[in-house]
């Protein structure tokens, strides 16, 4: 295998790839990067099992200034691979592999040569065959992501959790994760035929790997889904993921359909506040604050509560409050991460009862998200 | 006139069952026992009131011929063997003849019986005493009904415990006859409560599965080794899936449960440094072998035995089991890892230095703490990190000092740390799984001396002189105690808020556990543990205490669940102790930290104040000791402390 190629497009496909490849892997040979070379392109590989990335970078693209002389694979170590081609004098570098799969790696008056691994030698990827694949908005499918994974369990003894519950049913698409703290819900329209329907869960890690790896050049992502892999494909990008197996717990029901006090706040607003009230909180002894709404006086007092530094109560401001008093405490961080996902919008807080979860939606387009959150029983 | 006279036969059986039997599971454990060596494939065991009312034990096996019936029932009748040197060959559990004559002695007792080519056979004991025998129509098999125990002999049953304490024995001794029969289909029942119930299908993963849950039984590895002398075969846990007390090590021989600390330190050294502190593994294994080298008939109950290739059999096991650990691949978390490796007791560092050269004097014949009673083994098992420390890459003992005596300073030594588990596993022998019996006894205060400041060295150690000799003191040490124990009780302090969980958590407990935690439900109850029974080994929970570090909720609950289990009792405060050990150590000056004389001397009187200190909440010792004859030795001015100062 021999080839010259422009450093910078190079290392910017290369951190992509990285990002799949782990120093922790189990399997030896996953610390490395696999790199094949055809007429066509230069393919790189990282995976650690879990996830795996693929990208090209094509002969036909003139910013990559790749020219093949002889076409092959190999594997090799990603990071001190990765460094040396960070590190390189020249803007064109080229690798040739030699025998026993020692490589070497020139660029203007450098020369290194380190010891590749047999390519045969590197796991498979997954075969997804064609089926139905679908496509979504980059940056929806990244919003989707992002309102959704806060939610996600990181206790590895409830795998389930870990995962966010991806289901497609007659071109409408839902995305929930629930740590059993609090939950969210997503929902979409997707341009499928009726007929294409999923129920998967994708580690939320791995989503949050997708989220950052996908350019917001990619206007589309093209997701395919087999038995236990999904596929997100962007541009020259291609993402694997392994899915969860199990059964996800039946959320729909846990979601309240009615509501007995409504109040409409503005997120930054109430988000700084709840900021404020649960400085004083402990994480490790009492990490509470207290919410008390009054109609009839139309307050909403805020008060977060210490026993050995001190106290906070903020009245806070609101747009809208409707139905019954109520008093519930809830842990700060919940409302906190709740609140950063909606951005500078306007939310509708429901609650059904001081023991009960209580939702959040954007005032606006109460339907297709939703945050909810367990409250905590005082004494 | 003679008062030697011989004892009636009954009250001689009665005797023997004092030995024989010393509660309901014993009764259990006998017939069980008989219905295997009979060759029964199916055995099911009814229970009332934890066996204190009924036990029946119900089989399928070859039966008893109607003559040999009331012979069973004689002392020494047994047909199991017949010359001395079949005692040395035994092939079957029982072999004395004792148990049916020392049960039915004590107890109101009905037999059915019928061997597959005879009549059945029905006898009725009371006390002993034959009632009644006739035929009987009764399929092949034995049934063995048992009511009434110790009726007549009310001191026996004074000592019985409580219901749940016996029932928990029932049970594991039921576990352990089923674990190493995988072949026979085993069920108890205990006041129509089915509490277990295996296969029989030879599998001993399924039958592990079975008793301990399924949960359980996944997360096993399979292990198996064989030499010239010895085949054993088994399940060991991976070094995640730990208990906080070694009742789940079983050891069986020729099918027999067996108890024995070597072999059970065998295990644990095949784990290597991969277990944290006061954890042991879960592990089931049979061990095969020529009876010729085993010798069962060494204590009444016949769990204990004498094996003549111990120490082949102890590498076996540990090679077998690291061997097989090895294969597994093992990523330990942070937090484990800072845990695991070797542990030493405090009792070892135990920094009452007065007694170091008493100690050096008989180190190697010392089986017995020096000074047991400075840290009884209660404190251990409240406070197992502050009582343990993992002993790193650089054991204390390389510490360099003058001379090379002091250096293998004999706390060090295994002996004394076999001793207690000696006498720890002696106790947890008798019998105790609920450990009501432990007392609260105090924990005596060691002396701390009255130290002089001198100086800092190196801006670290801060050297003292005592009335008795020369102390160095570890300044990040001792004010990890000092913070330490300032944050233990503060941390313990915590909220009673529950946070509620959309997805309850599911738990799974093996049955002698469930059993265990239904009667103590109401302790977690109390720190905002809600357990609700769901179907027989689970519980459900579907809200926690506030104070649970996010991400956490289900190993700090599990945690909390088996402190209970093996404690009895959960007290906050010590529960937190590693929090409280991580905040302290954080918070407190590191070495090469100069501390002007006003700060040293506050740091020694805030030490002096401390509960224990001798010790940073990690187990080091906060300072050593040379005494007065100790820095004389090291001189040269005295030989050896036997021999008595011999001037200039
Ligand atoms: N369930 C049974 N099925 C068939 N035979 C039995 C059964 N229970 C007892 N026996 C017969 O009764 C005899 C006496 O039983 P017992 O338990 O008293 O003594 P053992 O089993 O021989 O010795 P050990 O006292 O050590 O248990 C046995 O040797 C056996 O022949
Ligand atoms: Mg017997």
């Amino acid at each position: 295998m021999k080839f010259s190629i422009n450093r910078t497009q190079f290392i910017k496909t290369l951190n992509d790839v990285q990002r799949a490849i782990s120093a922790k892997t189990t399997i030896p040979i996953l610390t490395g990067l696999k790199l094949v070379l055809s007429q066509e392109g230069l393919t790189l590989t990282g995976s650690d099992a879990d996830i795996s990335i693929e990208a090209t970078l094509a002969t036909t693209d003139e910013k990559n200034q790749l020219t093949v002389e002889e076409p092959g694979a190999i594997v090799l170590p990603a990071r001190f691979f990765s460094e040396i081609a960070k590190k390189l004098p020249e803007d064109q570098m080229t690798i040739a592999v030699g025998d026993n799969f020692q490589t070497t790696i020139r660029s203007g008056k450098s020369e290194f040569t380190i010891n590749g691994l047999d390519a045969n030698s590197y796991p498979h990827l997954p075969e997804i065959a064609d089926q139905n694949p679908f496509s979504i908005a980059t940056d929806v499918l990244k919003q989707l992501i992002r309102q959704t994974v806060i939610a996600v369990s990181n206790q590895e003894s409830r795998p389930i959790l870990t995962g966010v519950h991806l289901v497609l049913n007659s071109g409408e698409m839902l995305a929930v994760a629930t740590d059993s703290h609090r939950l969210a819900q997503r929902k979409l329209t997707v341009s499928v035929p009726s007929d294409v329907n999923y129920d998967v869960i994708i580690p939320g890690k791995s989503l949050i790997e997708l989220s950052r790896t996908l350019a917001d050049g990619d206007e589309t992502v093209e997701i395919r889904i087999a038995e236990n892999q999904v596929l997100f494909k962007a541009g020259n990008l291609a993402f694997y993921s392994r899915l969860l197996e199990g059964n996800y717990p039946d959320t729909a029901r846990l979601i309240p359909t009615s509501s007995s006090t409504q109040i409409e706040f503005n997120a930054p607003v109430l988000l700084a506040a709840i900021e404020r009230a649960s400085l004083l909180s402990h994480e490790s002894r009492n990490n509470v604050v207290r919410l008390t709404l009054n109609t009839a006086d139309n307050t909403a007092i805020i008060y977060g509560n210490s026993p050995d530094v001190g106290n906070v109560e903020e009245t806070l401001q609101f747009e809208n409050l409707t139905g019954e008093d109520l008093e519930i405490s809830f842990n700060p961080d919940y409302m906190k991460d709740a609140l950063r996902s909606f951005g500078q919008t306007a939310i509708m807080i429901n609650f059904t009862a001081a023991l009960r979860p209580f939702t959040l939606v954007p005032s606006e387009d109460q339907e297709h998200y939703i945050q909810l959150i367990t409250p905590v029983r005082t004494f | 006139m003679g008062k030697i006279h011989e004892l009636s036969e009954i009250l001689s059986n009665q005797i023997a069952a004092g030995e024989v039997i010393e509660r309901p599971a014993s009764v259990v454990k006998e017939l069980a026992e008989n219905a295997i060596d009979a060759n029964s494939t199916q055995i099911d065991i009814v229970i009332e009131q934890a066996g204190l009312q009924l036990v029946q034990v119900i089989d399928n096996g070859d039966g008893i011929e109607p003559d040999d019936v009331s012979t069973a029932f004689k002392r020494h009748a047994t047909s199991k063997i017949t010359t001395r040197q079949d005692l040395f060959k035994i092939q079957s559990l029982g072999f004395r003849g004792e148990a049916l004559a020392s049960i039915a002695s004590v107890s109101d007792l009905t037999i059915e019986t019928a061997t597959a080519n005879s009549l059945g056979t029905f006898a009725h004991f009371k006390g002993g005493i034959l009632q009644t025998q006739k035929t009987s129509p009764i399929r092949p098999g034995t049934a063995i009904t048992v009511r009434d125990l110790f009726f007549n002999t009310p001191a026996r049953l004074k000592y019985v415990k409580t219901f749940q304490t016996e029932l928990a024995n029932v049970i594991d001794i039921v576990n352990r006859l089923a674990m190493s029969h995988p072949q026979i289909a085993f069920t108890l029942t205990n006041d129509d409560h089915l509490l277990m119930k295996t296969a029989g299908n030879d599998d001993l993963q399924q039958t592990i599965a079975g008793i301990y849950g399924v949960t359980m039984a996944k997360q096993l590895l399979s292990i198996s080794a064989e030499d010239l002398d010895f085949k054993l075969t088994g399940y060991v846990s991976l070094p995640q899936l730990t208990r906080a007390s070694r009742n789940y090590l079983s050891i069986m021989i020729n099918g027999r449960y067996i108890k024995n600390y070597q072999l059970n330190k065998a295990i644990i050294k095949g784990y290597g440094s991969k277990l944290m502190v006061g954890r042991y593994p879960v592990a089931v294994l049979n061990i095969q072998m020529d009876p010729l080298l085993i010798d069962v008939n060494v204590h009444p109950t016949k769990q204990e035995v004498r094996l003549s290739k111990e120490p082949a059999l102890m590498t076996l096991i540990e090679k077998a089991i690291y061997g097989r650990l090895r294969t597994e691949n093992l990523i330990p978390d942070a937090v484990q890892n800072l845990k695991q490796t070797k542990v030493v007791d405090v009792d070892q560092l135990q920094m009452d230095l007065n007694q170091i050269t008493s100690q050096r004097r008989n180190a190697t014949g010392t089986v017995r703490p020096v000074h047991q009673t400075s840290m009884p083994e209660k404190t251990m098992k409240t406070e197992p990190t502050a009582t343990q420390i993992a002993e790193t890459e650089t054991p204390l003992k390389t510490e360099p000092t003058a001379d090379p005596n002091l250096n293998s300073l004999p706390i060090f030594e295994q002996p004394r740390q076999l001793a207690q588990w000696d006498d720890k596993y002696a106790a947890e022998s008798v019998g105790n799984p609920f450990g009501e019996t432990a007392e609260d006894n105090e924990v005596p205060i060691a002396r701390f001396p009255v130290l002089h400041y001198i100086g800092q060295l190196h801006d670290t150690f801060l050297l003292a002189e005592g009335e008795d000799g020369f102390y160095i003191l570890d300044q990040h040490a001792a004010q990890e105690r000092i913070k330490y124990e300032y944050y233990r009780e503060k941390i313990g302090e915590v909220s009673n808020d529950v946070q509620n969980l959309l997805v309850p958590l599911v738990l799974e407990y093996p049955n002698s556990d469930a059993i265990k935690l239904q009667a103590r439900k109401e302790l977690l109850a109390d720190v905002g543990v809600q357990l609700e029974s769901f179907g027989q080994n689970s519980f459900v929970v579907h809200s926690h205490p506030t104070w649970i570090a996010q991400g956490q909720e289900e190993a700090t609950i599990r945690e909390m669940i088996e402190t209970v289990l093996e404690n009895g009792k959960l007290d906050i405060a010590h529960f937190r102790e590693a929090t409280a050990i991580m905040i302290s150590c954080k918070q407190s000056i590191k070495a090469h930290h100069h501390l002007d004389d006003a700060q040293a001397k506050a740091l020694l009187a805030d030490l002096a104040q401390t509960e224990n200190p001798f010790n940073c909440p990690h187990g080091r010792p906060v300072l050593i000791h040379y005494t007065q004859k100790d820095l004389e030795k090291m001189f040269k001015r005295i030989q050896d402390p036997h021999q008595s100062w011999s001037g200039e």
